[in-house]
């Protein structure tokens, strides 16, 4: 989808007629770009859904619902996927031995199992604090219809109303399928970040169930692990043998030590010898000149800036 | 022996190396500079002086030949026999059109005294021109000629009743008529007074601006000058004894004839031996000159340090000019010291000559006692008078004869300012000593006013003959003097100047008939409400008290028993200082001196409707500080925790005397603004490996607080409340802990195991760059809020109550900030260390006592500031930074300029001691071009402040015009105030009370939250400006560097095939940035919150 083509020759364009709001009584226009969707990753769905460029930021799904209703007929189109929605979410949640086992252990989970723990993930995510959602300006879209077909007579009739210049209009029939925008939005959004703390409790309940599972899991595969060869005879060396490892604090703290004994002992070899004195102060006499040189170097930078040496009148 | 030795041979040699290199013409004096840092001061006067120094040749073309053709001129004037003055008067008037400038008063028609004319002893230059110390920066260059008449035109008691000044008048009034015969065509004159002193009419001599034929204006490299003519008496010729301090020489005239020949007239008597040392002062300054090599160069340091002071030897000026520290420096030269040994060497370099000679000047004291140069002061007698005393024992003048209490004062304290800069370090110094303008009034006093001189003081027996607006000044001096007591540090007062004038006319009356004083208080005492004098029983002291201060003087009785004389101001208490102080000063004033309350206009009154800025706000503010100990009492009381609370530390500018609005308290319609607070614990392994994890952690640590808190304390709600956060690895949630008055705390955990986990992403070379630039981000944000925060709070808190000003100058500034519209990039932190900076670094001036005076330093801090070249640099804490500190902070900043020359990036760096990388408070700072504006409006305040002086209007400070921006996003005041408001919880008014504590906080401003959802839509295209969470208007500019475009799928905003077909570039079509559907998007998003949108 990211993928973008040097000219425009595949691009439809589709002028949406903005109609004057009062606080800004201009007749304005915006232009959507469409384009078959070819992304990179190929996936079932691409042959009957549409790339979208430059959706307004107020797009939301009623919104194309209504905008290609207008063009095509109702019953064409499926949903809309935006660029943001893509990218939530990108961290991960894993325990991070359960990571780093990941990287031996390729375990495939059931189908089912699979569908559960996305359940359950879904219920552990925290509400959202925001009723509705602004894109970037000039961000991007994947809409999905109903079939293939549907999608070319898009485009076709996208081509068509460019010469009919009967350009839809932005909005129209989405009224109340949306959750406004303005004070009653932000209003909302006031109510919305304090969802109740009973609900964010239970939230994260779920949360630490599933990730203290997980963790549990990765304990036993660790452990499993462990006496385990892999395919090519090796053992994998995991944490948790006989003896706690160090804790990262003591670690940290003992090699401060060592580093204040070692420093310690260096400084009491200072300044013993005659030649280390003398090199001493050859060091601070060329640390003088140095200075020197670059106090020069300033001050003639700053006479290049002009008034810098003018008493202000 | 060791010579011998490989080693040896080869140490010595690098050891040569470094001596010639030592050796570079170009640093003439590395020897003298001393410790580290001092050498950049010294290159730094040394290209000043390059800088200062004259062409004479060609800026005094043909001066020499002018001077020339005057001494003949004058020496071949006709003479004349002595002619009684009345005669000689007016036929001279009449004949010449020239009226004799004689001195008030003036001599009766029937007056014995002859006058005569003779040809001068001598002619001769002299003065900076003679000494070749004139700088360029001067704003005239006067060369002065002196004319010493023959003593054969005086007689042995000439010194009495004016009459040598008569003679002197006529003199000058004389050769005036002569010369204007032979130059009238080339030059103007005109009658001037010299250094201000009535007795000493001058001619002044200025080439007309003739109409030049090659070219049609007049050259700018042409300098103004002018030369002053100037008569004097011959040595020696007045009798030293009769004319010491404590003599009288004017008893003409008078009604009572024996009283008034005990006043001694000091100013009279050394005027007149003044007269007669020109030639003695001349030669004492050519000595000095050549025995010193750089005595020159100090000279013009000297001058140009005062004449930044606005000190000149005019006695409006102070009294105190070039001449007067040439004499200082020469005099020193000799001797000054304890023992009489010399306090200069001639071997110093200037700089070291110019040090001090200010530390000289602020260890004598001059002011407080007198102090003689070159021998013992036999008969103090002789010398003491009312003002400073430096007395010149050889050439038996007090050299500062001219000079006046305050203005005395005033020197000594800038010398003190000048030596504190120079002491703190020398480096970043140089610019308050020498090229910034100091005598700004708005920036150094904190209370202004206008006196109408009144038209009664004509009367006013002047003896002494400096005027009688002086005479006057010196009385309201020292009544304001004795009023104000400790609340004045103190009192300035600027008086008049008077101007040449012509030939015919008469003597120019001063027409302004105004003086202003400046008055820097101490805001502690001077906030004092009640005064205590001395105690009833010392009943001399006490009469003395009621008599100077009349009926407002009371008896107060203390619980122990102890009575009193005191003086109530209690009720301008609420008006804090400035209103007690003005209280004091027009009470005084009027039983004193007579004066209304219309003659006397207090300046710079309006800046408190710039911003409500009361007296109470430090107990609103400690009253926050209170209730937050209790609330971490709270917490740390909490047994049922997992972890050990270690620290919780506030963040919010509330609870550091710093927010712009005091936090209120009432419960009532708005909601309260939360204060942040972060908390952390002791260290645990327990904490997850991942971060996401961590947070959400965080989560349940904050509702088991919650939990905790509402058990135990049943005034106390708390609600959880979820960030905006864009990714799951960012701190996710807050807890809002309401009290039952209002007050509301937002809580943040900051852990351990988040930093380490961070840092670790960071360094990862192995995971992915967007990865580690989110994990970096994340890192500084968790520095910034749970490390540099928690330090910056605590130092301004400390700072706040060193300097009871730092608050409100802060709170100024912020509002400064707000009205400009920069606030929005501009976090509250950092504004708190650019005020904190001019406290800390208040040179030349001292640490600011008033707001208003903050907010002038502030601005002018910030329009010197080169922030393209130099980083800003906070000694915030007690152990400053180290030399080795400072040059990596200077390191850094360079790396980042390499890194980033069009500073897209990082464009403030700002380092304190506890940050010194510089960029934490900078992180979400401002863009280049808000930065841009942010010093040019600095620096267009600091200009209307230097040009407007006393007569600023400080709201015009305040005031910024709508029509730089493209776009203007009027929002619904109303809506946004209901969108502010709580909803009714219910619809019985009964209940909505009960139940208002259950009310939810507010996340954020409103119009800081729809701003935020605006920008992280339209970054790309727009650049928003906007002033704080009350300001009506969001303003915009269109991002210049969206220019047409070809085609991409992945444009930065929205943009449109441009209209009318023409297809460019091979045929391809172009794009350009579709304005008004953006604008209608904002329109959109805005819904009702939006007013109008006006597109310039």
């Amino acid at each position: 989808m990211t993928e973008s083509s040097k000219s425009n020759e595949d691009f439809a364009i589709l002028p949406i007629s903005i109609p004057p709001l009062p606080s800004y009584p201009v007749q304005a226009t915006h232009y959507l770009y469409l384009r078959r969707n070819t992304p990179k990753i190929v996936t079932p769905d691409d042959s009957r859904s549409l790339f979208l460029a430059n959706v307004p930021s107020d797009s939301t799904e009623a919104h194309f619902r209504a905008l290609f209703a207008h063009i095509v007929g109702a019953g064409r189109f499926e949903s809309i996927i935006f660029e943001h929605d893509k990218k939530a979410s990108r961290a991960s949640h894993e325990p991070a031995q359960a990571e780093k086992l990941a990287k031996h252990q390729k375990k495939r989970k059931r189908e089912e199992e699979e569908v559960q723990a996305r359940e359950e993930e879904a219920a552990a995510q925290l509400p959202d604090t925001w009723t509705r959602q602004i894109h970037q300006s000039g961000s991007s879209a994947i809409a999905l219809f109903a079939d293939e077909k549907s999608a070319e007579t898009v485009l076709k009739a996208v081509k068509k109303l460019n010469k009919s210049r009967k350009y839809p209009v932005w909005g129209d029939g989405v009224k109340d399928k949306v959750p406004p925008l303005g004070s009653q939005w932000l209003k909302a959004h006031n109510k919305l970040s304090y969802p109740g703390n009973d609900v964010v409790q239970e939230a994260i309940d779920t949360y630490f169930t599933i990730f203290n599972k997980k963790e549990h899991e990765a304990t036993l595969l660790a452990k499993r692990l462990r006496n385990e060869p892999d395919e090519d005879g090796f053992v994998t060396v995991t944490r948790g043998g006989r003896n706690a490892p160090a804790s990262r604090n003591e670690a940290e703290e003992a090699r401060q030590k060592m580093l204040a004994r070692q420093q310690k002992k260096k400084d009491s070899m200072q300044d013993f010898y005659r030649f280390q004195l003398r090199e001493k102060r050859k060091a601070e006499q060329a640390e003088l000149l140095k200075r020197f040189d670059e106090d020069k170097r300033k001050v003639q930078a700053m006479k290049e800036k002009r008034g810098k040496f003018q008493p202000e009148r | 022996m060791e010579e011998n030795t490989a080693k040896r041979r080869k140490l010595s040699h690098a050891d040569g190396d470094g001596v010639t290199s030592l050796e570079d013409p170009s640093a003439p004096s590395i020897s003298a500079m001393g410790a580290s840092g001092a050498s950049a001061f010294v290159l730094e006067t040394e290209e000043l002086l390059r800088g200062q120094r004259l062409d004479y040749g060609k800026t005094f073309a043909g001066v020499d030949d002018t001077l020339r053709r005057f001494k003949e001129a004058i020496e071949s004037l006709e003479e004349h026999a002595p002619l009684p003055i009345g005669d000689v008067t007016s036929t001279f008037e009449k004949s010449n059109r020239i009226t004799i400038p004689y001195p008030e008063p003036k001599p009766k028609k029937d007056s014995a005294l002859k006058l005569a004319f003779a040809k001068p002893a001598q002619v001769n230059v002299v003065g900076s021109y003679f000494l070749k110390t004139m700088t360029r920066s001067q704003s005239d260059f006067t060369i002065d000629m002196i004319v010493v008449m023959p003593a054969t035109l005086f007689q042995e008691k000439d010194y009495l009743n004016f009459r040598y000044f008569q003679r002197r008048a006529y003199y000058i009034a004389y050769i005036a008529a002569g010369l204007r015969k032979s130059f009238s065509s080339t030059l103007d004159f005109t009658f001037d007074l010299l250094n201000g002193n009535s007795l000493l009419p001058v001619l002044l001599a200025r080439p007309k601006n003739k109409p030049s034929k090659e070219n049609e204006k007049p050259k700018p490299s042409q300098p103004d000058y002018q030369i002053r003519i100037i008569p004097n008496a011959p040595e020696g010729f007045f009798p030293v004894a009769k004319l010491a301090a404590n003599c009288n020489a004017i008893r003409q005239g008078r009604p009572e004839e024996t009283e008034q020949a005990k006043t001694p007239t000091p100013f009279y008597n050394t005027t007149l031996k003044a007269e007669s040392t020109f030639s003695a002062y001349l030669k004492l300054l050519h000595r000095a000159a050549s025995s010193c090599e750089s005595f020159r160069d100090a000279c013009i340091l000297g001058r140009t340090w005062l004449s930044q002071r606005g000190f000149g030897g005019d006695l409006a000026q102070g009294g105190f000019g070039q001449f007067e520290w040439a004499i200082l420096m020469a005099l020193l030269l000799q001797g000054g010291g304890r023992k009489g040994e010399a306090v200069l060497s001639p071997a110093l370099h200037s700089t070291q000559l110019f040090k001090a000679t200010l530390q000289y000047l602020v260890s004598t004291n001059f002011h407080k006692k007198p102090r003689a140069l070159g021998g013992r002061l036999v008969d103090i007698d002789t010398v003491l008078q009312s003002g400073p005393i430096l007395y010149d024992s050889i050439r038996g003048i007090n050299i500062l004869f001219k000079m006046t209490p305050w203005s005395a004062a005033s020197l000594m304290q800038q010398a003190v300012w000048s030596l504190a800069a120079i002491n703190d370090n020398p480096i970043n110094q140089f610019d308050s000593l020498f090229i910034v303008k100091a005598n700004q009034p708005l920036q150094i006093y904190d209370l202004l006013l206008k006196v109408k001189i009144p038209a009664s003081i004509e009367s006013i027996d002047a003896t002494d003959c400096r005027g009688s607006v002086l005479a006057w000044c010196d009385t309201l001096h020292r009544t304001l003097k004795k009023a104000l007591g400790e609340r004045a540090q103190s009192i300035n007062i600027e008086v008049p100047k008077n101007t040449p004038w012509s030939l015919s006319g008469s003597s120019s009356k001063s027409k302004v008939d105004k003086i202003h004083i400046g008055i820097i208080v101490d805001p502690i005492k001077a906030a004092q409400g009640r005064e205590f004098g001395p105690a009833y029983e010392q009943k001399k002291e006490a009469a003395k008290f009621r008599e100077f201060w009349g009926e407002k003087a009371d008896l107060w009785q203390f619980p122990d028993g102890q009575i009193k004389e005191s003086l109530d101001w209690t009720e301008h208490v609420s008006s804090g200082y400035s209103g007690i102080s003005e209280a004091i000063i027009r009470y005084i004033l009027k039983q004193r001196l007579g004066l209304n309350d219309d003659d006397i206009e207090f300046e710079g009154r309006e800046s408190s409707k710039a911003i409500e800025i009361a007296p109470t706000d430090k107990a609103a503010f400690d009253t926050v500080r209170k209730s937050f100990e209790a609330f971490e009492r709270d917490i740390r009381d909490l047994e049922d925790l997992p972890l050990h609370v270690r620290k919780i530390d506030p963040i919010a500018p509330e609870l550091r005397h710093a927010s712009l609005h005091v936090p209120e308290f009432n419960s009532t319609g708005r909601l309260s603004r939360a204060m942040e607070v972060c908390i952390s614990f002791e260290a645990s392994g327990k904490w997850p490996d991942n971060i996401a994890a961590i947070q959400r952690l965080k989560i349940a640590f904050l509702l088991k607080i919650g939990s905790s808190l509402e058990e135990a304390k049943t005034e106390v709600k708390t609600h959880l409340g979820l960030e905006s956060a864009e990714f799951d690895t960012d701190n996710l949630a807050f807890l809002d802990v309401v009290y039952e008055n209002g007050i509301t705390f937002r809580l943040r955990i900051s852990s351990d195991q988040e930093e380490t986990l961070l840092d670790r992403q960071t360094k990862d070379k192995t995971a992915e760059r967007h990865i580690r630039t989110q994990a970096a981000d994340l890192l500084a944000k968790f520095k910034f809020t749970y490390a540099t925060l928690p330090l910056h709070t605590q130092t301004i808190s400390t700072f706040c109550s060193r300097y009871p000003a730092l608050s409100p100058s802060i709170r100024m500034v912020k509002q400064w900030f707000n009205n400009h519209k920069l606030s929005h990039y501009f976090s509250d932190a950092l504004i708190e260390l650019f005020v904190l900076q001019a406290f800390l670094k208040p040179y030349p001036w001292t640490t600011p006592s008033c707001a208003v005076t903050g907010l002038l330093r502030t601005l002018q801090l910030l329009s010197r500031w080169d922030w393209r070249d130099e980083p800003l640099i906070i000694e915030s804490s007690a152990d400053s930074l180290s030399p080795a500190q400072q040059t990596e902070i200077n390191t850094r900043f360079e790396a980042w300029r390499k890194l980033d020359p069009n500073m897209n990036r990082t464009v403030l760096l700002v380092a304190t001691s506890h940050d010194t990388s510089g960029v934490a408070y900078t992180r979400d700072g401002p863009p280049k071009v808000v930065a841009t504006r942010m010093t040019t409006l600095a620096r267009s305040a600091t200009k209307l402040v230097k040009d407007k002086g006393i007569d600023l209007d400080m709201r015009s400070l305040f005031h910024s015009p709508l029509r730089d921006y493209d776009v203007l996003i009027h929002l619904a005041p109303k809506v946004l105030r209901a969108t502010q408001t709580r909803p009714p919880s219910s619809q019985f008014k009964n209940l909505g009370l009960q139940t208002s504590h259950d009310a939810l906080p507010l996340p954020e401003p409103p119009a800081r939250a729809l701003l935020r959802r605006l920008e992280a839509a339209l970054a790309a295209p727009l650049l928003f400006f906007h002033g704080g969470e009350t300001d009506p208007v969001i303003a915009a500019l269109w991002n210049p560097l969206l220019h047409r475009r070809a085609w991409a799928a992945r444009m930065p905003c929205s943009f449109r095939p441009v209209s009318g077909g023409k297809e460019e570039e091979g045929g391809e079509k172009l794009f350009e940035v579709n304005r008004e559907a953006i604008l209608a998007e904002i329109a959109r998003i805005g819904g009702d919150l939006v007013e109008r949108i006006e597109v310039k």
